[in-house]
């Protein structure tokens, strides 16, 4: 397995809670998508002869770009990269930002699976998180979507919003599940500092959920969404069998990925296994390209024992956990052998179990999934 | 040969924090060529960091200068500093007495301050001659009259020759000097008399061992000499006699009159107490120099590693600590929460905070400290005598009979504006009104009886908000007096925290047991069960909170592959979670117990 990501870090207005990299202002996307096709091309010639089963391009918002421009950049990837046949291809897209042409070029580009932000069916609720779309909206894209022949979509929940009920959200999930979307993402609502949320926050001018109440609708919407089909088989995701995101599962398995465009992390077995980052100032970011160099700037070789805590924080996230099979055959050594103080703790807390399989963590676990983790680091 | 006595002039500056004491004695090492611009590290004095940044004197330090006067007579001029906090009155007092004269100065801009007006009483009853001074008369609001006028309401001395001076610009620092020489008288003393050498300060050298700065006031002491420390009975053999130039220069002897520095391969400045008199051990004085007091702690309070694993750091940073600073008092404790530590006694709050300032910063460790305890006086019911200066040690109150609590003296001076709401902060902290007196129209001495355990907390942070920052004050011990005490203790999940444990007026207890566990209910994390907090006076609960059992503990967010972001978070988690402390069963943050201190 090995996945390719692309960044589109462009916005039509930045959500009260997001503190990811992106812009709210279009004016230096054309001079990215230029910088990003020129990264495409020096890193597939930097890293030739490996096929991608997976590309997921996220943002941001990257249904902002225009078809035209979308075609361009698939193109480019395609003639670039070497894409395995039945590649899981992805696109993130914003309720309002989508229309048929744009849909038509990411079919033609070859994109199977559309990740379509709604985050709540409360209009009210998307108005105080600063999202640019209502229901209605939504649910067009959504249908547009169906037209164009995608059979592989995701939607994207959010809980703990601030005013939020525990029945606002369980009405989402049905009202969602109604349309039969492949796979739902719920998250809960992280507060990130610096955000404009967290001002408001921080201010008194808004409240969020109390920690019970955030809880009571994780458990709740965990238990619906298993009545209504969806799967979990992470701490967040759900899907109809057979539709899991591929492309998230390798990042959870620890598997090799290439990150292009803007704050894009990449992870690789190079001489060791290793992890980079592209710059997070667009400046930089277009400097280096113009300059003909790889966007990087900074990379670090992760030393063994790291990497193998890595693979436990990122396997126990999924509800099959580590492979323990996979595990021996990086590392040399059985899973549990390797932190064997960690898993007999967390085996007396029930949080954990292993099977002949895998090492992962129980429903009671994965709630305390955190706490669980620290008992892996060393003192 | 000594120089001649008439020619010589000791003094030292006595000033408000700020007031510009540093900036003068830098001028006046300038002028008289003492340290060159070039060479001079602003406010040389001050060696300490700690010192410079807050822009205090912890340590007395001295410096030797020579001045040719307008009579073309070149005197001597020794300026012994003096630290500037009520803390170490004692140390100033022996400063004090080691000199004929003190430079008072005061901001034209401010006024005179509490602790100036506790100096220059000192000073008075030392029997120096004061030469005022009024400094800042650069800044636009300098008003220099007002304050000559204080100056003479207040402290009923002549002011109107006062050099009006610029400490910054150097403006005027001459007439300083000048009036030095005229006004301040030249020492006193029978160079033939057995030696008499008062010590003010020491500290320790890594070379030389304790140094003992000192003013001879008879006889004659010299390297190769056999001396005596009256008070403690110690002798040693002198290596070195000096002065300060300001670095340490050796001269053959020290007679009557003169400041310098003696070293004996003293091991520790515990040896070479400030305000005990040397004499010759052959031909020793028959009496004592007067004013020798053993500086005793006021303040204790238990210090331990944040990390338990640094016990052995913090012991030998102690022992170093205490080498050059003999009112610092430290033995081993245990606490059932913080583990092992020392109980260390102060001289008081500031004194506290230094130390522990120097522990974190010159020594790189973290500290957990407990709430500050004063000595307690407990008279038991079979009728033995108890001292107790750690709440855990408390007998229970069915075997206490009486107990005693430090009473302080208080002055504070503030503008009359805020005299309303400072006496409403003196009633809070039991105390008890003893007069007010008007400095000038708009501003006013308060003089009040406190509980000193009613002022370690946060009294001169709560005395400066809510004066913003305009009222000063000061403090001396008074006496003992029976007060109605009990100890608040505080209980987590059903065990005990003795960190926690503190005595308080027995009024004051619920109010008090409330807030902390509010607090508490605040700092405590989370954990997989219930936490009861229960604040108790014995076996009598007085206030309850309760820390919910956490539910879920899951990072929800998956940021995308930016796997970095999630690992620095765990490994930040992991770093508090070895900062954590254990009572009983729950898990409390290093914090916890220092933001307790802090509540209102």
């Amino acid at each position: 397995m090995a996945g390719l990501y692309l960044h589109i870090p462009f916005c039509v207005q930045k959500c009260a809670y997001c503190d990811f990299v992106s812009f709210a202002d279009p004016e230096p996307l054309q001079a990215y998508l230029s910088a990003l096709i020129k990264e495409i091309g020096l890193t597939a010639r930097r890293f030739p002869a490996v096929a991608y089963d997976t590309v997921f391009i996220g943002g941001g918002t990257p249904s902002i770009v225009s078809a035209q421009d979308m075609a361009g950049l698939l193109a480019a990837l395609r003639s670039a990269f070497a894409i395995a046949p039945g590649a899981e291809c992805t696109i993130e897209c914003n309720p309002g930002t989508v229309d048929a042409q744009k849909l038509q070029a990411y079919l033609k580009g070859g994109v199977n699976r559309l990740s379509l932000g709604l985050q709540s069916a409360e209009d009210g609720l998307l108005r105080a998180i600063g999202r640019i779309h209502d229901f209605a909206q939504f649910e067009e894209s959504y249908r547009l979507a169906r037209e164009a022949g995608l059979q592989n979509i995701n939607v994207d929940l959010m809980y703990g919003l601030p005013g939020q009920s525990l029945g606002q959200y369980l009405s989402t999930i049905r009202t969602v599940a109604a349309l039969g979307p492949e796979h739902i993402s719920a998250y809960s609502l992280i507060l990130e500092e610096g955000t404009p949320l967290y001002m408001r926050v921080k201010a008194g001018e808004t409240t969020l959920p109390d920690e019970d109440e955030v809880c009571d609708m994780q458990d709740a919407g965990r238990a619906l969404l298993a009545e209504l089909g969806y799967e979990r088989y992470e701490i967040s995701n759900y899907a109809k069998p057979g539709f899991a995101c591929r492309h998230n599962i390798n990042y959870w398995q620890n598997g090799p990925y290439l990150g292009l465009g803007l704050a894009a992390h990449s992870a690789k077995e190079i001489d060791g296994w290793r992890r980079w980052s592209n710059h997070a100032e667009m400046s930089a970011y277009l400097a280096a390209l113009e300059r003909d160099e790889l966007p990087i700037c900074e990379q670090r070789r992760i030393p063994h024992t790291e990497e193998m805590f890595e693979c436990v924080m990122l396997g126990l996230r999924m509800l099959k956990g580590v492979e323990r099979s996979a595990f021996s055959a990086r590392f040399g050594l059985d899973v549990c052998t390797a932190y064997p103080e960690a898993v007999e703790a967390l085996f007396a807390l029930g949080w954990a179990e292993a099977t002949p399989d895998a090492l992962r963590l129980t429903e009671a676990g994965l709630d305390m999934e955190n706490s669980a983790l620290l008992y892996f680091l060393k003192d | 040969m000594a120089y001649q006595r008439e020619l010589i002039r000791n003094f030292c500056i006595i000033a408000h924090i700020d007031h510009g004491k540093s900036t003068l004695a830098d001028r006046m090492m300038e002028l008289t060529e003492t340290v060159s611009a070039r060479d001079m590290e602003n406010q040389l004095l001050d060696t300490m960091e700690i010192e410079r940044e807050r822009g205090i004197t912890i340590k007395a330090s001295a410096v030797r200068m020579f001045y040719t006067h307008t009579d073309g007579k070149r005197y001597m001029l020794n300026l012994i500093d003096t630290p500037g906090h009520v803390d170490f009155t004692y140390e100033v007092s022996r400063a004090l007495a080691a000199c004929e004269g003190a430079i008072l100065v005061v901001d034209a801009t401010q006024g005179i301050e509490a602790q100036t007006l506790a100096n220059v009483y000192l000073a008075l009853d030392n029997n120096l001659e004061i030469v005022p001074v009024v400094n800042k008369i650069d800044l636009p609001s300098a008003q220099p009259e007002f304050v000559i006028k204080e100056i003479e309401d207040v402290i009923g001395l002549p002011a109107e020759d006062a050099p009006l001076i610029s400490a910054k610009n150097g403006t005027n620092v001459a007439a300083v000097l000048g009036q030095v020489v005229e006004m301040v008288p030249a020492p006193q003393g029978d160079e033939s008399a057995p030696l008499q050498a008062l010590i003010f300060d020491s500290i320790y050298d890594n070379y030389k061992g304790a140094l003992s700065y000192v003013r001879v006031k008879n006889g004659v002491v010299r390297a190769g000499m056999r001396i005596r420390s009256m008070a403690t009975k110690n002798e040693f053999d002198v290596t070195e006699v000096g002065v300060f130039t300001p670095n340490l220069k050796p001269t053959d002897s020290l007679s009557a009159g003169e400041v310098g520095y003696i070293a004996a391969s003293i091991k520790s400045v515990a040896e070479t107490k400030v305000g005990d008199t040397i004499t010759d051990a052959e031909k020793p004085a028959k009496e004592a120099l007067p004013g020798y007091k053993h500086a005793n702690p006021m303040v204790f309070c238990g210090i331990y590693p944040a990390d338990g694993a640094d016990y052995e750091s913090l012991r030998d940073a102690l022992a170093k600590l205490v080498l050059n600073d003999a009112s610092l008092t430290y033995e081993a404790e245990t606490s059932l929460a913080l583990g092992f530590g020392f109980r260390c006694g102060f001289l008081g709050l500031l004194h506290m905070e230094i130390i522990q300032e120097r522990l974190e910063r010159e020594f790189d460790l973290d500290l957990v400290t407990t709430a500050p305890s004063v000595i307690y006086r407990v008279v038991k019911t079979d009728g033995t005598e108890l001292v107790i200066d750690n709440p855990s040690n408390l007998p229970p109150a069915t075997e206490i009979q009486t107990m005693e609590e430090p009473m302080v003296e208080a002055h504070i001076i503030a503008p009359s504006e805020y005299v309303g709401t400072i006496m409403e902060l003196c009633q809070e902290r039991r105390g008890i009104f003893i007069d007010m007196t008007y400095l000038e129209e708009t501003r006013v001495n308060l003089k009040y009886n406190l509980p000193l355990n009613e002022i370690i907390y946060d009294f001169f942070d709560q005395l400066k908000s809510r004066s913003r920052g305009y009222a000063s004050f000061d403090y001396e011990l008074k006496e003992y007096r029976k007060s109605d005490l009990v100890r608040l203790d505080f209980l987590l999940n059903g065990d005990m925290c003795d960190a926690l444990s503190t005595i308080v007026h027995k009024d004051r207890a619920y109010a008090k047991g409330r807030a902390v566990a509010e607090k508490l209910q605040e700092v405590i994390p989370r954990q997989q069960f219930e936490v009861p907090i229960q604040a108790a006076i014995g076996t009598k609960v007085i206030a309850r909170e309760t820390v919910r059992a956490l539910r879920k503990d899951v990072l929800a967010k998956c940021y995308g592959g930016d796997i970095s972001r999630k690992k620095k978070l765990l490994e930040k988690q992991k770093e508090g979670k070895k900062r954590m402390r254990q009572v009983g069963t729950v898990s409390v943050p290093s914090d916890a117990f220092m933001s307790v201190l802090r509540i209102n």
